[in-house]
C-alpha cells in the first residue's frame, strides 16, 4: 500500500459493507447484481470470516469450503464490488444523509500492486507462530498468506513477530516487500453502510469452575472445527497436549451462554447444532470414541435440524441432560465433569471421565458501533433494531445491519437476513434518487 | 504457483485501488492476442483445429480424495486423446483452483474444460463463470460429478470409484470434442412480480419490490390482508400488538401506487418461464364485483403463501372430545375476545383455576410413537415458533390472573431468538411450573377419574389429568389434575396442492416448498423466476418471516435489473435442410407452443417445416427421440456428443506407463 489517498474523491460507492464473513458477502453480492457499487471492507488479511474455516455445516453436511470459497470468489470477481482487507472502520460520519465512512488500512508491509501471492516470501521466513487460522494449532510464519483458500493471496507481514532479518525481502520476485510502510486513514463518501461485523466467542476462562485455559485439551468449537476440517492443522482429529488419538469426546453446551452469572443470559443458538454436527463428524473420524453432549435443552428448530437431532441419537451419541457444574483436570491429561443430571433419581451428582472437552462458548458482537458510529446497540451489546416491520433497520437513518451482528444467528438465518438488509439498502437507495430524479420512479434501474 | 502470476493490477492506477482486486482487463488482451496467434498458425500450417482439454479434478478437502485416488485419475486421464492439462486441487470452487482454470485457458489456449468435483448442482455455473474469465464460451465446459455419484456413493469401494471417476471423466472429454459454443438465450424480462399470498411476508416483499420501483400485483385469497397474524393479539418479543405491525405493512402497501391489490383472489393458471409467465387471475373483477378472470404476464412470481395450524385429530389429547382442550390460536382467540375487566378466567362458563400447556402438538412427532396424519406422514420437524408463543402466553396469564396455576409441558425448551429467552426466565419467576418428559415417554392427557366437565366447577380437582414421566424430579411420575388444557400447535404448509401442481413446485418431505439450497440458493426453486418467501418455506417467526421475505424481494430486484432475462441455451434446434415437415415432433412436445410446423419457402415453394420457441422449449429432448430424419438437436447435447460419450466409456483405459501430465497443485 505504497500510494496513499491524496484527496482524490473519485471512488464513491453506493453501500459500504462492514464485515466480509458471510453475511457481508451476501449483502455486497445482492446489491452488486442490482448494478450498485459496494465495497466490502474487512478487517482481517481475508475475506469469509467465521465460515471459512469451518469444517462441515448442518443440516446438509456440505462443505463449509464449498459454500464460502465461490461467494468468496463471487465477491472478488464482481464488476461492481471492491474489497478493502487490512482495514478497519473507525467511524461513521453522517451528514445530510451521506456517510462518511473513515477506514483505517493497517499497514501489510506487503505492496499489494506487487505482490503476486508466490509465498516464496514465506517459505525463506523461518520463523514459527501458532496460527490463529488453524486456532493456534498449526504454525505459520511472521510473513505468509493467510490460509490455502483467502482472498486475496498476498502475503501479509506480521510486524510483532517479524525479526526484520531481510530474508524476504532478499527473495521477493517482484520486490513487493515495504518494511517502512505505514497505516494511512482514509474516509470514504457513500449513501448506506450495512454492519455485518459478525461476532467473537467470550473467553474460554468466563467459567473459571471449567479451568479451561489452563488446559489444552479443553477447546471451542472453532478449535474443533480446525482439527474436523480435511485440510486441518493436524489432518486428523488429534488431542492437543499429546497427541492422543481421543477416544472419550465432551461436548458442554450453554458453556458461555443461558447464563446470567457471566453476562450472556441469551441463547446462542448455533451451539445445540454445531455440537451435533461435530459429534457426527467425530463418530466418522474416530468409530470407536465415545461421544457425550451435555445440555439444558436441545433447540434443534431450523429446517431439517430436529430430523439430524434425532439421526445423532440413533448414532450412538449419548445426550446427557445436566448443567456441567466443574471440570477438573486429572492424571493423563484427561478431565473430570461434575455433573448434576435430572434423569436418575439414584445417581443425581455424576462424574465423568473424558480425554477431550470442547465448551460451546457464547456468541458476543465482534465490534460496538455505537461508540464511534451513530447507530446504537441494545443491552445485550448487539445492534439494536427498532422497527417492527425491517428487522433490519438499525438505529440510524441510511445505515443497516445484517447477521450476527444483530445477535446470534446460524448460517441459513444469516444468509435470509444479509438478503434481506440489502432490500433494505436499495429500496432505500431508490427512494432517495427518486425524490431528487423524478426519472427514477419509472423503472427499476438503480445504477450508482 | 504459476497460476497466481496474473493476478496484480497496474499499481498506483487508482485511488484506493491497492487492496481491491480486480479482473483483469490486460490479461484478457494478452489471451486475445494469443489465441489469434495460435489460430493463425495453424491456419498457415493447414492444420485442423484440434481441441485441447483441461480437466481438473477436486479433492473437495477429502470429501472426494478420501475414497476416490484423485492423482491416480489425473495421471489416466491425461493420457487421454485431446487432454492437454490435467490437474488436482484441494478446492477447485476456491478462488485459487477457479484461477487455475482461466489461467491455464490463457497461458496454454485450452479451449475446452472438464471438471471432476461435487453436484453440478452446487458448482456448474461458478465454473462457467471461471472458464467465461478466461475469455472461452462457457459452454464448452462439461462438469463431472464424482462426489455425490462417486466418492459418496461408492465409500466401500475405493477401486471401483477410482475408474467410475476416469470412466466418467473420459465421457465428458468425447462429449466437449464434439460440442459448439452457445449463447445464453435473451428475451424480454416484464418488471412485473406476482406476490401470492397477503400476509407480512408476501405485503412485506410487495412493500419493498414497489418501494425500488417495480410494479408489483399482490395476490390475497381472503377479504383481508394480515394473514395469520389478524388472529393475534400481543407479539413476542416486542409486546407490541400484531394489528399494529400489519398496519403499518397495509399502510405501506396500500398507499404505493406501483401495488395492484387483489383481494378475493386467486391464481388458477400459471405458464411460461421466469421473465414472461403468464398468470390466469380469478376475482371480483366483473361488472358490479363479479366474478372474472385476468391474464396477467409477470416476470417473477414469490410464493408467500404462508403456513395453517396443525389441527389435532379428534380425541388426540382430548381435542374436540372436551370442551377444556383447545389449541393455541383458539386459546389467543379466547383471551382476545375476553372482557379486559374480567377478575377471573372464565371459560364455558366456568371459572379456570389452572391451565396446562403443551408443547409439540403436531411437530417432532417420532415413528412408532405418534399416529400418523391421514396421509401417513408424520411431522418430525419443530415448529420453531410454539415454545416462545407458549411462554409468552403463560406469563401473560399468570400476570393477568395470577389466582391461575399454570403448567407446561415440555420436551425441550426452544426460546432461542432474540429476546425469548427472556420468557423463559420470566416465566419461572412468575410462578409457571414446568415439567419434562422424554419424547419417546409421551404424557397422557385423561379425564380425571369421576369428574365431569359440569360437576368440576364445584370440585377442587380439574376435569382433566396429565400424566407425565418428569424428568426435572428425575423420572417421578406426576399426575396433575387442570381445568384446561391448550395444545401448543405447531405449523403445516397452507394447502397450495393446485399452485404446486400448475407451477410444478418442489416440495420436501415435510410438504413445506423446498428451496434449492439452504445456503447457496435459499428462497429460489427448481422453478427459475419462483421465490418463496416465509412460512411456505418452513416454519419461522415474524422476524425471520420479514427477512425471508427481503430476501425473495432481492433477488426479484436483481433480476428486474436487467431488460432482458438469460436463459439456458439447452433447447432443441431444428436443421431446416433435414426437416421434411412430417410434424411427429410437434404431436410429441408436451410443451405448448414450444415446438410447431410454420409456413416457409424452400427453392420457390412454400413447405412446413418444425420451428422451436426457444423460451418455451424445456430441452427435454422427446422431439429429438422421434425424428427420423435426425433433423432435431438438443443444443449442448446432440446426439454425436452422447455417440462420443459412449466410445469414452467403452474406451480402454490408457495403460499407465506412458509419460503422464500430472501437475499437481496440492
Amino acid at each position: 500500500m505504497t500510494t496513499s489517498a491524496n484527496g482524490n474523491n473519485t471512488y464513491r460507492p453506493d453501500a459500504i459493507i462492514v464485515g466480509a464473513g458471510i453475511a457481508g458477502m451476501q449483502s455486497a453480492l445482492d446489491l452488486a447484481d442490482q448494478g450498485l457499487q459496494v465495497l466490502l471492507v474487512e478487517k482481517d488479511s481475508s475475506i469469509g470470516g467465521h465460515m471459512i474455516s469451518l469444517a462441515k455445516v448442518y443440516p446438509t453436511l456440505d462443505c463449509a469450503s464449498c459454500i464460502t470459497a465461490p461467494k468468496m470468489s463471487a465477491s472478488a470477481h464482481h464488476d461492481n464490488i471492491r474489497i478493502m482487507v487490512n482495514t478497519e472502520v473507525r467511524g461513521i460520519r453522517s451528514v445530510r444523509g451521506s456517510h462518511f465512512v473513515k477506514l483505517f488500512k493497517k499497514a501489510t508491509y506487503v505492496n499489494f500492486d506487487k505482490c503476486i501471492g508466490c509465498r516464496l516470501c514465506e517459505y525463506a521466513c523461518d520463523s514459527e507462530y501458532p496460527d490463529p487460522f488453524e486456532m493456534g494449532l498449526g504454525a505459520k510464519r511472521a510473513i505468509s498468506v493467510p490460509f490455502t483458500n483467502a482472498i486475496p493471496q498476498k502475503a501479509v507481514l506480521d510486524p510483532e513477530l517479524c525479526t526484520t532479518c531481510g530474508s524476504c525481502a532478499r527473495v521477493c520476485p517482484t520486490d513487493a516487500i515495504e518494511y517502512d510502510q505505514q497505516s494511512e486513514e482514509v474516509e470514504i463518501e457513500t449513501d448506506a453502510v450495512v454492519v455485518a461485523s459478525g461476532f467473537a466467542l467470550n473467553s474460554l476462562g468466563v467459567k473459571s469452575q471449567y479451568h479451561a485455559l489452563q488446559n489444552k485439551n479443553i477447546m471451542t468449537a472453532l478449535t474443533m472445527e480446525r482439527l474436523l476440517a480435511p485440510h486441518g492443522p493436524y489432518g486428523r482429529v488429534l488431542r492437543p497436549s499429546d497427541g492422543k488419538v481421543p477416544s472419550s469426546v465432551a461436548f458442554v453446551l450453554c458453556a458461555g451462554s443461558r447464563d446470567a452469572s457471566i453476562g450472556v443470559p441469551y441463547c446462542s443458538r448455533v451451539c445445540c447444532m454445531y455440537a451435533i454436527k461435530q459429534a457426527m463428524l467425530l463418530s466418522g473420524a474416530l468409530p470407536i470414541a465415545d461421544i457425550t453432549i451435555y445440555y439444558m435443552d436441545i433447540r434443534a428448530f431450523g429446517k431439517g435440524y430436529e430430523q439430524f437431532y434425532q439421526n445423532a441419537k440413533a448414532m450412538g451419541i449419548n445426550f446427557v441432560r445436566g448443567k456441567v457444574a466443574r471440570i477438573d483436570p486429572i492424571e493423563d491429561g484427561d478431565l473430570s465433569l461434575h455433573v448434576e443430571s435430572t434423569e436418575e433419581a439414584e445417581n443425581i451428582l455424576q462424574e465423568h471421565r473424558h480425554d477431550l472437552v470442547v465448551l460451546a462458548q457464547g456468541m458476543v458482537p465482534e465490534w460496538n458501533p455505537s461508540i464511534s458510529t451513530p447507530v446504537a446497540v441494545a443491552s445485550d451489546g448487539f445492534v439494536a433494531t427498532p422497527s417492527l416491520t425491517a428487522p433490519t433497520s438499525t438505529s440510524a437513518d441510511g445505515i443497516f445491519v445484517a447477521g450476527v451482528a444483530s445477535g446470534p444467528k446460524d448460517i441459513v438465518d444469516t444468509i435470509a437476513e444479509a438478503g434481506a438488509a440489502a432490500m433494505q439498502v436499495s429500496r432505500y437507495l431508490y427512494q432517495k434518487r427518486a425524490a431528487a430524479t423524478p426519472e427514477y420512479a419509472l423503472g427499476p434501474a438503480l445504477v450508482g | 504457483m504459476s497460476d497466481n502470476t496474473h493476478s496484480t493490477g497496474q499499481p498506483g492506477k487508482e485511488d484506493h485501488e491497492e487492496a481491491v482486486l480486480k479482473d483483469d482487463a490486460e490479461y484478457r488482451q494478452q489471451h486475445e492476442t494469443l489465441k489469434r496467434q495460435q489460430a493463425e498458425d495453424r491456419e498457415r500450417a493447414g492444420v485442423p483445429p484440434e481441441p485441447k482439454v483441461g480437466v481438473y479434478i477436486c479433492r473437495c478437502g477429502g470429501n472426494i480424495s478420501d475414497v476416490v485416488d484423485v492423482e491416480r485419475v489425473a495421471q489416466v486421464v491425461g493420457m487421454v486423446p485431446g487432454v492437454t492439462v490435467s490437474k488436482v486441487h484441494t478446492f477447485m470452487c476456491s478462488d485459487p483452483g477457479q484461477h487455475t482454470i482461466s489461467n491455464d485457458i490463457l497461458e496454454q489456449g485450452l479451449d475446452r474444460v472438464v471438471v471432476a468435483s461435487c453436484s453440478p448442482f452446487l458448482h456448474e455455473q461458478t465454473f462457467r463463470g471461471a472458464v467465461s474469465r478466461g475469455n472461452l464460451n462457457p459452454y464448452l465446459y462439461e462438469h463431472v460429478n464424482i462426489r455425490e455419484q462417486g466418492s459418496w456413493a461408492h465409500k466401500h469401494d475405493p477401486e471401483g470409484a477410482t475408474k467410475l471417476a476416469i470412466q466418467m471423466i473420459t465421457a465428458a472429454v468425447g462429449k466437449l470434442h464434439n460440442a459448439q459454443p452457445l449463447e445464453l438465450i435473451k428475451l424480454p424480462n416484464h418488471r412485473k412480480a406476482l406476490v401470492i399470498g397477503g400476509g407480512i411476508a408476501g405485503m412485506k416483499a410487495a412493500a419493498e419490490l414497489a418501494a425500488r420501483g417495480i410494479q408489483v400485483i399482490l395476490v390475497e385469497n381472503s377479504e383481508r390482508l394480515g394473514g395469520r397474524l389478524n388472529d393475534l393479539g400481543r407479539i413476542y418479543p416486542s409486546e407490541t400488538l400484531a394489528g399494529d405491525l400489519v398496519n403499518d405493512l397495509v399502510r405501506q402497501v396500500r398507499n404505493n401506487p406501483k401495488i395492484d391489490i387483489l383481494l378475493n383472489s386467486k391464481v388458477t393458471a400459471v405458464d411460461g418461464f421466469i421473465g414472461n409467465f403468464k398468470t390466469v387471475i380469478e376475482g371480483p373483477f366483473g361488472p358490479g364485483g363479479g366474478f372474472d378472470k385476468r391474464d396477467i404476464v409477470v416476470g417473477a412470481i414469490i410464493m408467500a403463501t404462508g403456513y395453517r395450524p396443525y389441527v389435532p385429530r379428534d380425541g388426540e389429547f382430548l381435542y374436540r372430545q372436551d370442551r377444556c382442550v383447545v389449541t393455541t390460536p383458539e386459546y389467543i382467540q379466547m383471551m382476545q375476545s375476553m372482557d379486559p375487566k374480567a377478575k377471573h378466567l372464565e371459560y364455558n362458563g366456568r371459572t379456570i383455576r389452572s391451565v396446562a400447556f403443551l408443547h409439540c402438538v403436531g411437530s417432532r412427532q417420532l415413528d412408532g410413537i405418534h399416529e400418523p396424519q391421514p396421509d401417513g406422514t408424520l411431522n418430525t420437524y419443530c415448529s420453531r415458533t410454539c415454545c416462545s408463543t407458549i411462554l409468552h402466553q403463560a406469563v401473560a396469564l399468570r400476570k393477568r390472573f395470577p389466582q391461575v396455576q399454570v403448567y407446561d409441558f415440555h420436551r425441550d425448551i426452544r426460546t432461542y431468538g432474540r429476546g425469548e429467552e427472556e420468557y423463559y426466565t420470566e416465566a419461572s419467576k412468575a410462578g409457571v411450573v414446568f415439567f419434562r418428559y422424554n419424547g419417546e415417554e409421551p404424557l397422557q392427557v385423561e379425564r380425571t377419574p369421576g369428574a365431569s366437565a359440569r360437576q368440576s366447577n364445584s370440585r377442587k380437582q380439574g376435569p382433566i389429568t396429565i400424566t407425565v414421566k418428569d424428568m426435572l424430579t428425575w423420572g417421578e411420575e406426576i399426575a396433575v389434575p387442570v381445568d384446561m388444557v391448550v395444545l401448543g400447535v405447531g405449523m403445516m404448509p397452507s394447502h397450495i396442492e393446485d399452485l404446486v401442481e400448475s407451477i410444478k413446485l418442489p416440495t420436501g418431505e415435510d410438504h413445506f416448498l423446498q428451496e434449492v439450497h439452504p445456503k447457496l440458493r435459499p428462497v429460489e426453486v427448481s422453478v427459475n423466476g419462483v421465490l418463496i418467501a416465509g412460512t411456505a418455506q418452513a416454519p419461522m417467526n415474524i422476524q425471520e418471516t420479514l427477512n425471508a421475505a427481503g430476501a425473495a424481494a432481492v433477488k426479484a430486484a436483481a433480476m428486474f435489473a436487467h431488460e432482458m432475462v438469460e436463459l439456458n441455451p439447452f433447447v432443441a434446434s431444428v436443421d431446416a435442410s433435414l426437416c421434411c415437415g412430417e410434424g411427429l415432433c410437434v404431436t410429441q412436445c408436451d410443451y405448448e407452443g414450444a415446438l410447431q410446423l410454420v409456413e416457409k419457402e424452400v427453392d420457390g415453394q412454400m413447405v412446413q417445416r418444425a420451428e422451436v420457441n426457444a423460451g418455451l422449449c424445456v430441452g427435454c429432448g422427446a422431439c429429438v427421440a422421434v425424428c427420423p430424419h435426425r433433423a432435431m438437436e438438443l443444443n449442448g447435447w446432440r446426439l454425436d456428443q452422447f455417440e462420443a460419450m459412449v466410445d469414452g466409456l467403452m474406451a480402454e483405459t490408457p495403460h499407465a506407463d506412458c509419460e503422464p501430465q500430472l501437475v499437481n497443485l496440492g
